[in-house]
């Protein structure tokens, strides 16, 4: 949440989790390059900066992706989500010297535009055994490009969450290309098989990862509502809602956040204004709902940040009879006051 | 009544056991990046010891020839002489080079000159990256050096790959196969002479300059089949250190699977 948008609003957190990205690069780094440099003395420092900068931006696409599920699946691996861009950064910088060393070591100094060159030095685009594949890696580093120029939330709030989170899915089909870019160009002449499979153990933990997130999601949704303008919804009892948290209930496609705090219960739309976090997994901190992922503020009687930020997310009507909840399923407009339900 | 932790990340401490759990998960974070740096620079293929004298100038003398490929042609010992291939900046062959020096000295061909340049060798095959060829060399004179003899011997057909030399003898590690097939491509089009190498039983490597069937260069025509593994058929012949082999583009057949220097 900010008013003024700054290059990075650092705190201590953050910091700490940049000098971790930094150790880890710098340690993978140095022994790529001091074990190469051991074992294979005739290396160039044009393929040693090739190598170890492309096998370290894979390795941080695969730790990437895996933060995502990781948070979903247990919550103690939230902080890892709430400084991921940096690290997103921080990849597409190393994936940038892997591409810009290898079109400066293959495509330039010759006798066509190096780009135009990774499209047609090798035309076999209908073979996969000979497929060109650094046309893949090139258009994979396009997204990345994208994806970290429009990181700040800057970009996200010009561009719409909604945009902004299509635009960066997009990591899957960067992943996808470099997959395929690696397994049809360097693995197609690397004869250890245990470059592949490394890359293929981090596929399946990726995937595994994934589906056990979209369980525990469904799960979640199990309760799901009709959505109705004038019929009220029992949604639970008062005393399945934890102090300070959030029950998440569906009711036409939309999650709703039913929160309990000092003997009160509001509802609020599910969705945090900023990257789509889930409020209803959030906690009341301060009088304030406060979203898992980056700490964004809602005020739960009227879905408003607090001044002076001004985001604002949909209310509902709650009330409360024979100590069971119910909810009026009609989103009112974002910013909405409602009265809370008292807890008698 | 358990307490309920909740990370803020703006908010400088860190609940106990999401601490924790992130201590457990950085140790496991270096294990993995360990494991990683060490799989992927053990394991990697192993370089060859062809080397590229990229800060260091040379002087070499010898007679200049400019077919089948612009090369300096010097006396090893009595009767023994060996020919270094000359080539441009970059991924072109020496061509501006040669006419920069010609318009300073007129033709050279058959004459002995000096030229300065960046060697590369490997293997027994030397070339140099011609260097200062607008200043360099200042003169040139009658070659001491017998005519050249080129020996036929005959038809061959054999598999391999086509090759830019200037990237496999040094410039580039590795200056073949499929992840430097869009390099070779650029050099072989920028004028660069092509070669055929290919691995005996023995395995022992052996190089050919790729001619047409009369022996002109030919650098455009075959693109199509640089980088990749190849059965090629054509006229063999020795000139000095170098075979050339004279073939048809129609008597080069692509190959399935990995070229045999992929081992080398």
């Amino acid at each position: 949440m900010g008013l003024n948008y700054q290059l990075v609003l650092w705190n201590k957190n953050k910091k700490v989790y940049d000098r971790y990205i930094l150790l880890f690069v710098l340690l993978y780094l140095v022994l790529f390059w001091a074990i190469t440099l051991i074992t294979n003395r005739n290396t160039t420092l044009e393929t040693l900066t090739i190598r170890s900068s492309g096998t370290l931006a894979i390795l941080l696409l695969h730790i990437i992706l895996s933060i995502g599920p990781l948070a979903r699946i247990n919550t103690k691996f939230l902080p890892l989500l709430y400084n991921r861009r940096h690290l997103g950064v921080t990849m597409f910088l190393i994936a940038l010297i892997h591409g810009g060393f290898s079109i400066f070591q293959f495509h330039m100094l010759g006798d066509v535009n190096p780009i135009y060159s990774v499209f047609t030095s090798n035309l076999d685009y209908s073979s996969l055994h000979d497929f060109p594949f650094q046309v893949l890696g090139f258009i994979a580093l396009l997204i990345l490009f994208a994806m970290a120029a429009t990181s700040h939330d800057f970009w996200l709030a010009n561009l719409s969450a909604k945009t902004w989170k299509a635009l960066h899915m997009l990591v899957y089909v960067a992943y996808a290309l470099i997959v395929s870019h690696v397994f049809l160009g360097a693995f197609q002449q690397e004869t250890s098989p245990y470059m592949p499979a490394l890359i293929g153990i981090g596929f399946v933990i990726l995937v595994i990862l994934h589906i056990t997130a979209g369980i525990k999601e469904v799960r979640k949704d199990r309760q799901t509502y009709k959505a109705s303008d004038t019929d009220w919804k029992y949604v639970c009892e008062i005393d399945e809602i934890e102090e300070d948290r959030a029950k998440i209930f569906i009711v036409d496609n939309e999650r709703i956040a039913i929160f309990k705090y000092e003997n009160k219960l509001s509802a609020i739309h599910n969705v945090c204004k900023h990257q789509g976090g889930p409020l209803g997994e959030g906690k009341i901190v301060d009088g304030c709902i406060t979203c898992p992922w980056h700490g964004y503020q809602y005020l739960p009687q009227n879905g408003q940040s607090p001044p002076p930020f001004t985001e604002k997310v949909a209310t509902y009507h709650v009330k409360i009879e024979d100590n069971k909840v119910y909810v009026l399923p009609k989103a009112l407009e974002e910013g909405t006051e409602v009265t809370p339900a008292i807890i008698k | 009544m358990k307490k309920d932790e909740f990370y803020i990340g703006y908010i400088d401490n860190v609940p106990p056991k999401t601490k924790k759990k992130l201590k457990i998960t950085v140790y496991i974070l270096l294990i993995v990046v360990i494991l990683f740096a060490i799989v992927f620079s053990l394991f990697q293929n192993k370089f060859k010891n062809s080397t590229f004298e990229l800060t260091n100038i040379s002087e070499i003398t010898g007679t200049y020839h400019n077919n089948p490929y612009p090369s300096i042609r010097m006396e090893l010992q009595p009767n023994e002489y060996k020919n270094v291939l000359l080539l441009g900046f970059g991924k072109f062959g020496a061509e501006k080079d040669i006419k920069n020096i010609e318009n300073r000295l007129m033709s050279i061909e058959g004459q002995e000159v000096s030229i300065k340049g960046n060697l590369v060798y490997y293997n027994g095959k030397t070339l140099l990256q011609v260097a200062d060829s607008d200043e360099f060399p200042v003169s040139k004179k009658e070659s001491q050096l017998p005519e050249r003899t080129i020996n036929s011997l005959g038809e061959i057909e054999i598999e391999g790959e086509i090759i830019d030399p200037k990237c496999y003898f040094g410039v580039m590690k590795p200056g073949f196969g499929k992840i430097h097939r869009s390099c070779a491509v650029r050099c072989i089009s920028g004028g660069i002479p092509p070669v055929f190498t290919t691995v005996n039983k023995e395995g022992i490597s052996e190089y050919f300059m790729i001619t047409d069937a009369k022996g002109n260069k030919i650098n455009h025509d075959i693109l199509e089949y640089v980088g990749q593994p190849v059965k090629v058929k054509g006229e063999l012949e020795q000139l000095d250190n170098w075979f050339i082999l004279k073939l048809n583009i129609e008597d080069i057949k692509l190959l399935k699977g990995n070229s045999k220097i992929y081992s080398n």
